[in-house]
């Protein structure tokens, strides 16, 4: 079975979604801080780490960072309550293999950990979107074309799942595999996570006109 | 910042007026007709200083009593105009130096123009404004202010005595030569030393008062704004957090809740992320997003909105959201899926939304002709706005309705 580490400052919401998950998942235990939750998890090795962005201590993003330089294989699933564009382009950027809301049910995050477990890439609807308007300007000059331009395929994988279908359907509409369309997401991730575009930043702090 | 308590005993910070905008006369504030301290009050600076200012230009060519007599005719008295509200913020010190330049550029223009009594001008001037400062700094609120601000660094009483000899003696020297050269006027460099003395004076004797005025005008104004902002935030929690949870507890329905929950986070979200949401001429995301939400809150399903490519919304264009309202409320209404996903994708000419539900779906050809929605709502309205429309349903599948507007 898939064991989990859970990371959040709430308490509450950290014995919910415990409840939740106990069922499908081993829970290899939970931290309520950054610095515990840094250590804890390098000792207990967990394959998927639920970890929320806002905590006091530097966030989800220091414990991501920090986890994913001594231990690249554990993977971890951003939970959040926020969707502003720059939390959820920060996590993906450190290293997180998805980005979920906190709203979503219980059956669709158990989807997605299973997904992010098996080394595939979790998109909701609205980071595909983000994706999506991030990559859509013109190339800069210098930039990488490889690593800063979407395939027309992967353009339209990320299209279908931010209309909301699920990977299923999406390859039903498309009329390729299921695997094929985790292929396309988790390549996206990676340039994603790769690319280092001035663009990606800037389009991410633009969005927020503090 | 004031704090009503309504019946309920809760605490309901509102935001206050600051300033009014006329100069009256001040009746409580008065030498000669009050106007000194009417403007003052107004500009938000001690009235010593504004006399001062009088004083010295009166000196200038006697355009000081010109002022003052215009002043007077043209400003109404405040037992008659009603009471001015006085200024609540000290002026910053970006104005306090905007209106000191001012007015050392009114008397350098003065000088130019020729309304001028010599060189008596600039010494007498700075002799107003120290004077102006002793006087104000006596007044009893800024004392208290000024004591606990500004108290002399170290063993205050002994260094402050010391400052005062100092600084008045220096201040006598400067006033001695200032007053010989005034009798021979043959060089600037008596005259430069005279100021230069009497500055250093000055300043040994007012500096930390006037350091410790600064400071405390700043500590203060950041106060304020903190406290502000902690009001905006109150008033806003408790006009729809508070609210929404009241709501929530009152309602049986888990339906319900869950659209009070999620229309409530829409809006506080909004609150947060996007503070500085233009009104009026709205952008694509937001027309959508006011659209969903009605929906939502109307038919009691989540609808989520990804919007792409973000821009100002055109005119044309306004009729595809209308049609979009109109799929998303059917879908809600219709298909029984447990939520509606709107995708939109906006380019420089053309505005693309996808309106989707994994609901029932249904087959077009049996919607009996009397049903106008999809014919007049969506198809007829998109038509006459120039754009397309195409509504893709499949019993036990879903719908999905894609609207695009007129390419410009």
């Amino acid at each position: 079975m898939t064991t989990i580490y859970l990371v959040d400052d709430h308490e509450l919401f950290l014995s919910g979604v415990k409840a939740e998950l106990s069922e499908r998942f081993t829970i290899a235990g939970s931290s309520t801080d950054v610095d515990d939750a840094v250590d804890r998890i390098r000792a207990a090795k967990p394959d998927v780490v639920l970890v929320d962005v806002h905590m006091p201590g530097g966030g989800g993003l220091s414990v991501v960072a920090n986890v994913i330089e001594t231990h690249p294989d554990i993977r971890f699933l951003a939970l959040s309550v926020s969707d502003a564009p720059e939390d959820v382009i920060a996590m993906i950027r450190a290293g997180a293999r998805g980005y979920v809301t906190k709203s979503i049910d219980p059956n669709a995050l158990a989807d997605a950990i299973v997904r992010v477990a098996s080394g595939d890439a979790v998109f909701s609807p609205k980071l595909a979107g983000f994706v999506l308007d991030a990559f859509s300007d013109a190339l800069p000059v210098e930039a990488d074309p490889d690593l800063d331009q979407l395939t027309p395929r992967e353009r339209e994988v990320l299209r279908q799942i931010a209309r909301g279908y699920a990977y299923k359907q999406v390859a039903q509409r498309l009329s390729i595999s299921v695997k094929t369309v985790e292929t396309h997401v988790s390549s996206v991730l990676r340039k994603l996570q790769l690319s280092n575009r001035h663009e990606l930043a800037r389009w991410a702090s633009e969005r927020r006109i503090v | 910042m004031s704090t009503t308590i309504d019946t309920n005993g809760e605490a309901r910070p509102e935001r206050h007026q600051i300033m009014s905008g006329r100069i009256t006369r001040s009746t409580s504030d008065r030498f000669v007709a009050g106007l000194a301290g009417g403007i003052a009050a107004r500009l938000g600076i001690p009235s010593p200083y504004v006399r001062a200012a009088f004083a010295t230009l009166t000196l200038a060519g006697g355009f000081g009593v010109l002022c003052y007599v215009v002043g007077w005719i043209v400003t109404p008295d405040e037992a008659q105009y009603g009471s001015m509200i006085e200024a609540e913020h000290p002026p910053t010190s970006g104005r306090r130096l905007g209106l000191g330049l001012g007015f050392v550029g009114g008397l350098v223009f003065l000088e130019a123009a020729g309304l001028w009594f010599g060189s008596v001008v600039w010494p007498s001037a700075l002799f107003f404004f120290g004077a102006a400062l002793v006087w104000d700094r006596s007044s009893r609120e800024r004392r208290e202010r000024l004591a606990q601000f500004a108290k002399p660094p170290d063993d205050g009483e002994r260094r402050s005595r010391s400052q005062v000899f100092v600084g008045a003696a220096l201040m006598g020297v400067g006033v001695v030569v200032v007053l010989a050269s005034l009798e021979s006027f043959q060089s600037l460099g008596p005259v430069a030393i005279a100021i230069l003395l009497t500055a250093t004076g000055f300043m040994l004797l007012f500096g930390p008062w006037i350091y410790g005025l600064f400071a405390d005008l700043g500590e203060e104004r950041r106060a304020r704004i903190r406290s502000e902002e902690r009001a905006d935030m109150a008033a806003h929690l408790h006009d729809s957090v508070l609210q929404t949870l009241a709501m929530i507890q009152r309602t049986d329905d888990p339906q319900r809740m869950v659209t009070l929950a999620r229309a409530q986070e829409r809006d506080l979200r909004t609150w947060l992320y996007e503070p500085e949401a233009d009104a009026g001429d709205g952008s694509v995301a937001e027309e959508f997003q006011a659209a969903a939400s009605k929906v939502e809150s109307d038919f009691d399903v989540p609808i989520d909105v990804v919007v792409v490519g973000d821009r100002a919304i055109a005119d044309h264009e306004r009729p595809i959201v209308a049609a979009a309202a109109e799929a998303m409320a059917n879908a809600a209404q219709h298909s029984g899926a447990s939520s509606v996903s709107v995708y939109v994708e906006c380019s420089d000419g053309v505005v693309d939304a996808w309106i989707s539900d994994q609901g029932s779906g249904f087959d077009e050809s049996a919607v009996p002709d009397d049903r106008k929605g999809i014919a007049e709502s969506i198809r007829a309205r998109v038509r006459r706005a120039g754009g397309e429309a195409r509504i893709d349903a499949t019993p036990g599948v879903g719908t999905e309705v894609h609207l695009r507007s007129e390419p410009r």
